[in-house]
């Protein structure tokens, strides 16, 4: 690969280069003929020169490295493959009936790890849970009040326009538990990783029994296919029957997956089904107005399209002017 | 196919004789997984007895077994459809290539024979994409 890359650019090289000299002959040939017109044979001297460079450059390499495996499939990752994910289908909605498990994953799973900062539980109710659930939900956490008259700062139970809590005081705390790897804020990592719901989705299901025959995996890291490099810190953390569902859903692996990136998608995008009504309906008022502009260009246009140009010749007479 | 299926949806919840439902139908998936053998079991057995429950409700006894049983499944018999799919899948015509080839790698790198530092990732890789694309849409039917 490298070296073919290397043989084409030395080609376009020496084209370039014909290109100039041919421009350099033209002008010469105006003054005299026998000027130092450059033989094809330093030419091709030349290209020779070129590409036993290129070919020595490469060989150099492999004297010094041993081995050339830069951008391997390892490094880049395995890409996922689409999911037929109904919520991203046009004219469809998210699952919510799917959110609420998903959300309960969340919570009995991945909360212990990953914050999910941006959301406030006054979101979560109507889409997730219902104003009790969720105000119940954020009493149970405590949060730090205003100064008061004392300059005090005290705790109160949460609101429902406070924020989901963190797990870990601050980022070190969470390197520090985690074996030094930063569990990431899962607010926005649906929008945040190329493959989004189905790189997720394949990352979570995506842990094999054993890493394949010959691959090296790092001190304390995990073999993911799916994750760059294919070393993460994330251990694999779904296994089946982890969670009870309220609905009675089995809590198969992939399952409890499926729901809780659709959960993280809403978190990320909560806006979506507000997004797909408001399109639906820009879609709806543009085609009547284009419908009636039509009919009035028609209407204004009518005379103009309607009217017929004659032309009448003059009678043919006998006599000639 | 999205507009059509909102058609659909909106025509169906416009007639008086329909029935709306906010989920896909319990039945879908038993009937278009015909290749989810094992995991087609559970989930028809799973799927047939909630209306037999609620049908039977006279008959405690029968109800209490059919939740029994329900419970059993529930808690340690829950295999996983993407496993069971996948590894149908591995073993398919369609993926015979690159198991041939990963399958040929581990012998090779296990029985020392392969070159130096040499890894099977790149062969994994290969029959993973083509497992997980063969069964993603079958995984679908059968989740909710
Ligand atoms: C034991 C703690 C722990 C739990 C529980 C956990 N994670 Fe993680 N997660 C981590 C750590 C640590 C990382 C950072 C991995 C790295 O950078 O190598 C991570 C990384 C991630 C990433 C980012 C991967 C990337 O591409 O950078 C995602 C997405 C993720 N976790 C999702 C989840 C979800 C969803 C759950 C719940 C089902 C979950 N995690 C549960 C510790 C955890």
């Amino acid at each position: 690969m490298l070296a073919r890359t290397a043989l084409r650019s030395t080609r376009t090289f020496a084209s370039a280069k014909n290109g100039a000299f041919n421009f350099a002959k033209r002008s010469a040939s105006t003054q005299s003929s026998g000027a130092a017109a450059e033989s094809p044979l330093r030419l091709n001297i030349a290209a020779a020169a070129a590409t036993a460079v290129a070919a020595g450059s490469i060989a150099w390499y492999y004297h010094l490295y041993g081995s050339a495996s830069a951008m391997t499939p390892a490094e880049e990752g395995l890409h996922a493959t689409k999911y037929p994910w109904v919520h991203q289908e046009w004219f469809k909605t998210f699952d919510h009936q799917a959110l609420r498990r998903g959300f309960q994953v969340y919570r009995e799973v991945c909360a212990s790890c990953h914050s999910l900062s941006r959301v406030p539980y006054r979101s979560l109710v109507g889409t997730i849970l219902t104003v009790d659930e969720a105000k119940a939900l954020a009493e149970e956490n405590e949060y730090d009040t205003e100064p008061n008259d004392q300059g005090e700062i005290e705790k109160r139970p949460g609101k429902l326009s406070d924020y989901l809590p963190d797990p870990y005081k601050n980022d070190e705390a969470a390197r520090f538990a985690n074996n030094g790897a930063l569990p990431p804020d899962l607010s926005l990592i649906v929008k945040a990783r190329h493959g989004g719901c189905d790189y997720i989705f394949s990352l979570l299901t995506g842990y094999p029994d054993e890493p394949p025959a010959g691959a090296t995996v790092g001190a304390g890291l995990n073999f993911n296919p799916y994750f760059p490099g294919t070393g993460i810190a994330m251990a694999r953390v779904l296994y089946d029957g982890l969670v009870d569902y309220e609905d009675g859903t089995p809590a198969s692996t992939s399952q409890m997956a499926k729901d809780v990136v659709e959960f993280l998608n809403w978190a990320a995008e909560p806006e979506m089904d507000d997004r797909k009504r408001m399109g639906m309906k820009v879609l709806v008022v543009s085609s009547v107005l284009f419908a009636l502009s039509v009919w009035v260009k028609r209407y204004k246009w009518a005379w103009l399209k309607s009217r017929k140009i004659v032309y009448d010749p003059p009678k043919e007479s006998a006599t000639r002017h | 196919m999205g507009f059509w299926d909102a058609v659909t949806d909106l025509i169906d919840a416009a007639t008086p004789w329909a029935t709306v439902e906010a989920e896909a139908p319990a039945d879908i998936p038993a009937e278009s997984a015909p290749a989810a053998e094992t995991t087609e079991e559970t989930t028809a057995e799973t799927k047939a007895e909630e209306p037999a429950a609620a049908a039977e409700e006279p008959e405690e006894e029968a109800e209490a077994e059919a939740e029994e049983e329900e419970e059993d499944e529930d808690e340690d018999e829950i295999v996983d459809p993407k496993e069971t799919l996948e590894e149908e899948c591995r073993n398919s015509k369609e993926c015979a290539p690159a198991k041939h080839h990963y399958d040929e790698c581990v012998a090779r790198v296990t029985g020392g024979t392969g070159a130096e530092g040499e890894d099977c990732v790149e062969e994994f890789f290969h029959l993973a994409h083509c497992a997980t694309q063969c069964a993603a849409p079958k995984l679908w039917n059968v989740l909710k």
